[in-house]
């Protein structure tokens, strides 16, 4: 993910940390070094209920790049990853559902580290997730990046988080495939509804539309009837296939989407 | 930002986990305070998913119906995680909500409602705040942790 804005920067990282508590994970956060940890920790307490306990007992970890690496002072991408693996198989074997870290990316200047290290490290990280409980999230100050920086990291990461809770964003694959990510609820509902329209008037020569929907956090009802509306009646296609984790799918079956022979569906297990 | 009710000892049994009031432009931090309370009390996937669309589409219906705002309180009961949300707008009962799915190409309304009462293991519409006397509605859902 990216911010470029102080106070919109907080959403996600207080959204990932509390709910990898809640799952019962071992949450590390590594803040841009130049935030004081009092207010990192504000921000994670608010508006909810305080953390204390969990960090008195070691479930979170507020840190900082330089003692991940520690007693070594030099970044390289295979020393960050080796503690980063070792604190997962810690995590596991402390009984903890598995390791999340949250890493604020100001530790590149912080360390002195070059970007083309730091992008090593962001596109060969394939061997701390294959198979392991380990969700990492690293955000990317915009005012500090050069923006072709930004733009390799995210086409590098398996997905693209966005800065604030209840966004929706939604964009063209390659194959041609509508895919929506973030939340759509029913404040976005006008939006969903037209990046639909948008998408059948487009694929019309085609007569085929994919819509991916595995991106989204959140699915409200009235975004899941406007997909089932609009499918319903795109008489000029022959399939709009819907691409989806298995709540989606059980709510577009409930919602009536077996009834109509339009529909076509492509069910993804979730990664986590 | 959301506030923070003062304690209302009268309100019923249980464990309180969470109590809100909210604004339509508070909705994504409430779903994800419910949902990290419901993670933290043991509601897996795919129900806790389906207990998050629930709360959302009765909070959102107090929005878009009840003056845009309401209040939600989550407990822990025995072993139910139970929901109230309640408005101060003109009230509705449970018979508003379609007995069947509405089809496709009927009035787009109601289906929110039907289908949080369809993953729900208890549900129920009063009229306002149970004992104030006040308008309005409170919906109550519930859902098994085991």
């Amino acid at each position: 993910m990216s911010y470029g804005n102080d106070e919109v920067r907080w959403d996600v990282v207080t959204a990932f940390v509390r709910l990898g508590l809640a799952r019962g994970e071992k949450v590390l956060v590594l803040p841009c070094p130049e935030v004081p940890e009092e207010e990192v920790l504000a921000r994670i307490d608010f508006p909810s209920r305080s953390t204390l306990r969990a960090r008195r007992r070691g479930q979170l970890v507020v840190s900082c790049m330089r003692e991940v690496i520690h007693p070594d002072a030099e970044f390289t991408a295979a020393r960050q990853m080796g503690r980063l693996h070792a604190e997962t198989d810690r995590a596991t074997a402390e009984g903890y559902a598995g390791l999340r870290a949250f890493i604020d990316m100001g530790w590149v200047r912080a360390l002195g580290a070059g970007v083309e290290a730091m992008m090593h490290r962001e596109t060969g990280a394939e061997a701390l997730f294959a198979g392991r409980p380990y969700t990492e999230i690293c955000a990317y100050d915009r005012r500090r990046f050069d923006p072709a920086v930004l733009t390799a990291m995210e086409r590098a990461h398996p997905r693209a988080l966005l800065e604030r809770l209840g966004s929706l964003r939604w964009e063209r694959e390659p194959d041609g495939a509508l895919r929506f990510i973030g939340e759509a609820d029913g404040a976005q509902q006008d939006a969903f509804t037209r990046a639909l329209q948008l998408a059948l008037a487009h694929t019309a020569p085609a007569r085929r539309l994919t819509v991916d929907l595995t991106g989204l956090h959140f699915l409200s009802v009235g975004c899941a009837v406007g997909l089932l509306v609009l499918a319903r009646g795109a008489v000029g296609h022959d399939v709009v296939e819907v691409r989806c984790d298995g709540g989606q799918r059980r709510m577009l079956r409930r919602l009536g989407g077996d009834e109509l022979p339009r529909l076509a569906w492509e069910e993804v297990v979730r990664p986590w | 930002m959301v506030n923070t009710d003062p304690a209302d000892p009268a309100e019923g049994s249980g464990r309180r986990l969470l109590q809100r009031r909210f604004t339509a432009r508070l909705l994504p931090q409430l779903r994800l305070l419910v949902e990290e309370c419901a993670a933290r009390e043991g509601l897996g996937e795919p129900r806790r998913g389906e207990f998050v669309l629930a709360v959302d589409e009765i909070a959102g219906n107090a929005v878009e119906h009840a003056g845009g705002s309401g209040r939600l309180v989550l407990r822990r009961i025995g072993d139910e995680l139970e929901c109230r949300i309640s408005d101060t707008g003109p009230g509705f009962s449970e018979a508003v909500i379609p007995e069947l799915l509405p089809g496709l190409d009927g009035a787009p309304k109601g289906r929110g409602l039907w289908l949080a009462r369809l993953v729900a293991d208890r549900f129920s519409v009063a009229s306002g705040p149970a004992g104030t006397g006040m308008p309005g509605a409170e919906v109550t859902l519930a859902v098994r942790l085991r």
